[in-house]
């Protein structure tokens, strides 16, 4: 007994240096993006001297970090909202409607599932391209959409199917049909899962480079991701105001973290107990 | 007009659903169930069809074009069927074959970056002291984008950076992180486990939950050591999770790394950094040979099935053996 409680202590030094580290690259870009220029040339690791918020408001403004920032809310509100609306509305039909066919193509989606961008964005690009759809918030929300509609499916079918057919049957025969069922009961009864693969699904669009780097060329049209990758470029010799845009870029998502640790931990568990 | 459309319609409908209708006990609702009937048979396409269309029209139609594209020729042969051409430009392309040389490496990897939060899960889940801190801690760099992760990275291993500097601090010589052809990939691998170990950590820590205390419980009255509570109580147990957890890290590897090659290194120094999916992009993007392009991806999606299927494969035997 006393031997398993020294080698939990033994344990618990290494997985506490582990969390520092894991800890500390973020803590010492924030502290780089505190520094001016000098400071940070002359020693990279001492605290900055006081809190700066130049860089920041250099990186917000004159470098056009609010321009990408603005275009990678709109696309991921965008893409969100389809992606709930259009997975609750298949996952729901999926899950609690009887048809013939349902299970071949619930298959079939979760076959898409295993189709990885990398491999379709050759062709999607060409077909974005003929259709106009290429350097437009629309394309790249379709894009989006196509690329994680599948998962969507898969999770809210699932969530659904865990919903007692019962409850259906009693909003039937009190006179709903069956897409008062949807928007009344299923919309309402999924809130928990939806939040969960919303919140998922808004940080796969605003984490997402390749996508967005293939669908929108022009630098106007730039997500926040694409904004800091040509940020390296341009400010390679300015490295505080780099640090700030990376900053920028993070803390959203920071933010989402501290309130929705739990949903995104579901979210992403939920392939794996049921197999 | 409605009015008349509906009481021409009436009888068939009332026939063919009389019995169902007719234990109604109000007219009302009786009479929109009957007209709910037909709209009920079309509902679930109605609610399907948008997703079914994305999907068939951007990720399975796409499938079938990459695929007869990687067969066409690019430039001058545009459009023209060149059979196996592209393949074996393919096997002919220094930087694909460093690319391929790359999967091998990760897959080689694979074991340990699936052992990692396997054991830091298991230890969590043992509670060790702070256990409740290092979930969260662990779990957030896998949130973040890989250029969020790249572009921290790209200041900590430069070669005037903190590691170096740490590193000079105990002695041992500045390495060139990201620009030694011999180190950068090891580099690039390394963070992205960095990066993701959380992932593999949570989806442990859920099969941790469904585990059977009671197998626990015994083994510790049997006075069994942590590795063999480990090895023979844990890992069988949770041979499903470990599955999910190898399948994975594996479709990560090759189809999330993305961002960090080319952030960190945009595939050099050298090509040394090349993984197929950036040399996909490269050849698409910037060389605009789209139809070698497409070969590559129809390679890395046929990698990917038999990496997927070999593991299921592989494990399903190690399982049934215990």
């Amino acid at each position: 007994m006393s031997g398993t409680r020294l080698t939990r202590w033994v344990v618990a030094i290494p997985m506490a240096a582990l969390a520092l580290a894991t800890i500390y690259p973020l803590v010492f870009t924030t502290n780089v993006a505190m520094k001016t220029r000098r400071e940070y040339v002359l020693d990279r690791f001492s605290l900055a001297d006081s809190l700066s918020w130049d860089n920041i408001v250099k990186a917000w403004t004159s470098v056009g970090m609010s321009r990408y920032f603005l275009n990678s809310v709109i696309v991921v509100a965008c893409s969100v909202a389809l992606l709930l609306l259009l997975g609750s509305m298949a996952g729901f039909a999926l899950a609690r409607l009887r048809f013939r066919g349902s299970s071949t193509l619930f298959l079939a989606i979760l076959a898409a599932l295993f189709i990885p961008f990398q491999v379709i964005m050759v062709p999607l690009a060409r077909i974005m391209a003929d259709t106009g759809l290429v350097d437009t918030y629309p394309g790249l929300i379709l894009a989006y959409v196509a690329q994680f509609l599948p998962f969507t499916i898969f999770l809210l079918t699932s969530y659904y199917s865990t919903v007692p057919p019962e409850i259906v049957d009693a909003a039937r025969i009190d006179g709903n049909t069956v897409y008062g069922v949807y928007w009344r009961i299923m919309l309402p009864i999924g809130a928990p899962a939806l939040l969960s693969v919303g919140v998922l699904n808004a940080l796969f669009c605003w984490n997402d480079v390749l996508i967005s780097l293939l669908m929108m060329p022009s630098a106007e049209n730039r997500t926040l991701m694409v904004g800091v990758t040509s940020l390296r470029g341009q400010y390679s010799d300015d490295i505080p105001t780099f640090a700030s845009g990376v900053l920028i870029a993070a803390i959203p998502v920071l933010v989402v973290y501290l309130f929705l640790q739990r949903q995104i931990a579901d979210g992403v568990t939920a392939g794996s107990t049921k197999g | 007009m409605t009015a008349h459309s509906l009481s021409s319609v009436d009888p068939v409908t009332a026939g063919s659903t009389g019995g169902i209708a007719a234990p109604r006990p109000a007219a009302p609702p009786a009479r929109r169930n009957r007209r709910g009937s037909r709209a009920e048979r079309l509902a679930p396409l109605v609610l399907l069809a948008p997703a079914v269309l994305i999907i068939v029209g951007l990720r399975l139609w796409p499938l079938v074009l990459g695929i007869n594209f990687s067969f066409t020729g690019d430039g001058d042969r545009d459009g023209m069927m060149v059979g196996f051409d592209n393949y074996l430009t393919l096997l002919g392309d220094p930087l694909f074959r460093t690319a391929l040389r790359n999967v091998g490496l990760l897959v080689l990897l694979l074991p340990v970056a699936v052992a990692i939060p396997g054991l830091l899960a298991t230890f969590i889940f043992l509670k060790v002291p702070g256990h409740r801190v290092y979930r969260g801690v662990y779990f957030f760099p896998a949130v973040l984008s890989p250029v969020i992760v790249g572009a921290i990275f790209n200041l900590l291993l430069a070669f005037d950076g903190p590691l170096n500097a740490l590193l000079g601090g105990l002695g041992i010589g500045p390495v060139d992180w990201l620009g030694d052809p011999d180190v950068a990939i090891f580099a690039v691998v390394g963070v992205h486990v960095w990066a993701t170990f959380g992932m593999a950590l949570v989806v442990f820590l859920a099969g941790f939950a469904t585990l059977d205390s009671s197998l626990l419980d015994a083994a510790k009255v049997d006075g069994a050591s942590l590795p063999q509570t480990i090895w023979h109580v844990i890992v069988p147990s949770l041979s499903r999770t470990i599955q999910f957890v190898f399948v994975t890290t594996m479709i990560g590897m090759l189809t999330s790394m993305f961002g960090l090659v080319y952030v960190m290194t945009s595939g050099g120094p050298e090509g040394s950094t090349y993984l197929p999916e950036y040399y996909v992009w490269i050849q698409q993007g910037q060389m605009n040979q789209p139809a070698l392009a497409s070969a590559a991806s129809t390679a890395l999606f046929l990698i990917m099935l038999v990496v997927g299927l070999a593991q299921i494969g592989i494990l399903r035997r190690a399982g049934k053996e215990d």
